[in-house]
């Protein structure tokens, strides 16, 4: 019990010290120089603007391929008006038992028709029609994306099935979303790396210049015998402000315009950013904020280890 | 009986160091050693070696040949990462003071202490900090601004900012180039008097009487050798003036 005491006091001074020469350092240090750091606030912010809008769009652009795979192996066997049900029913039997298929549903007319007053812009038409236009389909899903070409083949022969459209099946389809989604993510991926290298040049010029109008001061820290981490953690310190401060405010826009597209409720919205939600942009936000510190504090580490002698 | 200088383990020995920028060398096969209480004074002309000299006991710079032993470290094989170990064994004094002018003169001393070592509390700090400014003659200054005290005094602070964690070795790269001679004086004195503690001071200098009048050790290097080791007590002739 004796020596515990003094060993918490010995915690706690060099937690004080550690406060104070590093952090508090750090803090005071950034006030000073708001001047030469503002660029690199300013670009990293506009970067992790970027990077948080580029990161959601990402994100609903994998929402938006998996729908796309998955609508893309439902085949939609469109019958003919006048088809007898006997003949309906031996068509999904003889489906239905193809290995390649997980199963076939029939869509009435009537349920056709509910279901196109969920789809943006097919209301008009329906309501446009005195008689519902939309046919009866077997809705077949195919096990492999691959098989849908194969399965389409066979069931657009069938007597029951409407000749002029028979199936909803459009070749290349699903190939030429991946070919564009592929494309706006290599796109905004370049345009990501070119934003992060000016925030992290920026930066380094920034903690560049705060190296060398405190290089008195580093000099008396190294001749004194301070050790590296104590040298350099307040410029990491300083980068890491930068950082956070340019995170919280691009972390903040972000959730912002992502709530702003939620709250909007637009059909639009959530057929084009499927899955975007209020938790999935308060995730992307704490991610930007995270991301401003680390690049802010690796920026720094960056620049000491090319500007600062040990 | 306190005993001789040179029976006490060296706590600076050079052996055969050399430091060469491409094919010129700063210093070439230098051998000294310094004793704990020694006041040993380096001169030499300009360009002679004598701040290379220095850089390499405080390990800002290594050698390219030859050993150097500081307080029992061995400054010319140490990776980067440890260098803060071997600059706590030594105090450094500059012609231009290097102290902070945000800070006052007991802060600035306390700052030196403190970043070498976290675990001296604000109060020891600046307990230790009043010892070494009273130690150099500024126990009432302690509030003072580096812009409010004169170079002398200046210079008094950055000594006590260099001793107030009790280094074994002191060394000051042309402590007085920068004051008058009743000042420069002053500071030899207190270099004296931190000698007199049982520290190995080395203090690099181009003023003449001081070297002539103080009876000193002195080491002359000329063109990075080393060309005379006078003990203390004798006064040699200064050669090196001829081409400083």
């Amino acid at each position: 019990m004796k020596g515990r005491f003094p060993r918490r006091r010995l915690i706690q001074t060099v937690a004080a010290n550690l406060v104070r020469l590093v952090f508090g350092s750090a803090a005071r240090n950034w006030g000073r120089n708001i001047g030469s750091t503002a660029p690199a606030l300013g670009s990293m912010t506009l970067l992790l603007v970027m990077s948080g809008l580029v990161g959601l769009t990402g994100f609903a652009l994998h929402n938006l391929e998996v729908v796309q795979a998955r609508e893309a192996s439902l085949l939609h066997v469109y019958l003919r008006d006048d088809a007898a049900d006997p003949d309906v029913v031996a068509l999904w039997n003889r489906l239905s038992s193809d290995p390649r298929i997980a199963g076939v549903t029939y869509v009435s007319k009537a349920d056709a028709l509910a279901r196109a007053h969920t789809i943006p812009g097919l209301p008009e038409l329906a309501n446009a029609s005195e008689s519902n236009p939309f046919p009866a389909s077997l809705d077949v899903q195919v096990k492999s994306i691959n098989d849908v070409g194969a399965i389409d083949a066979v069931a657009r022969t069938e007597r029951v099935v409407d000749p002029l459209n028979p199936t909803s099946y459009d070749r290349g389809a699903y190939q030429r979303i991946q070919a564009i989604l592929f494309g706006i993510a290599v796109a905004g991926f370049a345009f990501v790396g070119l934003l992060g290298f000016v925030a992290v040049t920026v930066t380094m010029n920034s903690i560049k210049a705060a190296i060398l109008s405190r290089r008195d001061e580093i000099t008396i820290m190294q001749l004194v015998g301070a050790p590296r981490w104590m040298v350099r953690g307040p410029f990491v310190v300083e980068g890491a402000i930068t950082g956070a401060l340019a995170g919280i405010v691009a972390g903040a826009v972000t959730f912002g315009l992502a709530m702003s597209g939620i709250a909007a409720g637009s059909q639009s919205f959530t057929q084009f950013a499927p899955g975007v939600t209020t938790t999935v942009a308060a995730v992307a936000a704490a991610i930007v904020i995270g991301a401003g510190l680390g690049l802010g504090s690796g920026s720094s580490l960056l620049s000491m280890r090319r500007h600062m002698e040990s | 009986m306190r005993p001789l200088e040179t029976e006490r383990p060296p706590i600076v020995e050079l052996i055969g160091v050399s430091r060469a920028y491409g094919l010129r060398h700063a210093v070439d096969a230098i051998d000294l050693a310094l004793h704990p209480g020694e006041l040993t004074l380096l001169v030499g002309p300009s360009g002679a070696g004598k701040t290379t000299l220095l850089k390499l006991i405080n390990r800002e710079i290594r050698p390219t040949g030859g050993e150097v032993w500081v307080a029992g470290i061995a400054a010319h094989r140490l990776k980067s990462s440890h260098v803060a170990e071997l600059r706590r064994r030594v105090g450094v004094v500059f012609q231009d003071y290097k102290l902070l002018p945000r800070l006052n003169a007991l802060e600035n001393v306390a700052f030196g202490l403190q970043v070498g070592d976290l675990r001296i509390s604000d109060a020891e700090a600046r307990d230790r900090s009043l010892d070494a400014l009273e130690a150099v003659g500024l126990g009432d200054r302690g509030g003072a601004f580096p812009h409010q005290l004169s170079g002398g005094q200046q210079q008094r602070v950055a000594i006590a900012r260099a001793v107030v964690a009790q280094p074994p070795l002191l060394i000051a790269d042309e402590p007085t180039g920068n004051l008058d001679q009743e000042t420069a004086w002053e500071i030899m004195d207190l270099f004296e008097d931190i000698a007199a503690w049982g520290t190995a001071v080395l203090v690099a200098t181009h003023n003449v009487e001081i070297v002539t009048r103080l009876k000193r050790r002195v080491v002359t290097l000329v063109d990075g050798r080393l060309v005379r080791d006078q003990p203390a007590g004798k006064t040699g002739r200064m050669a090196w003036l001829a081409s400083s």
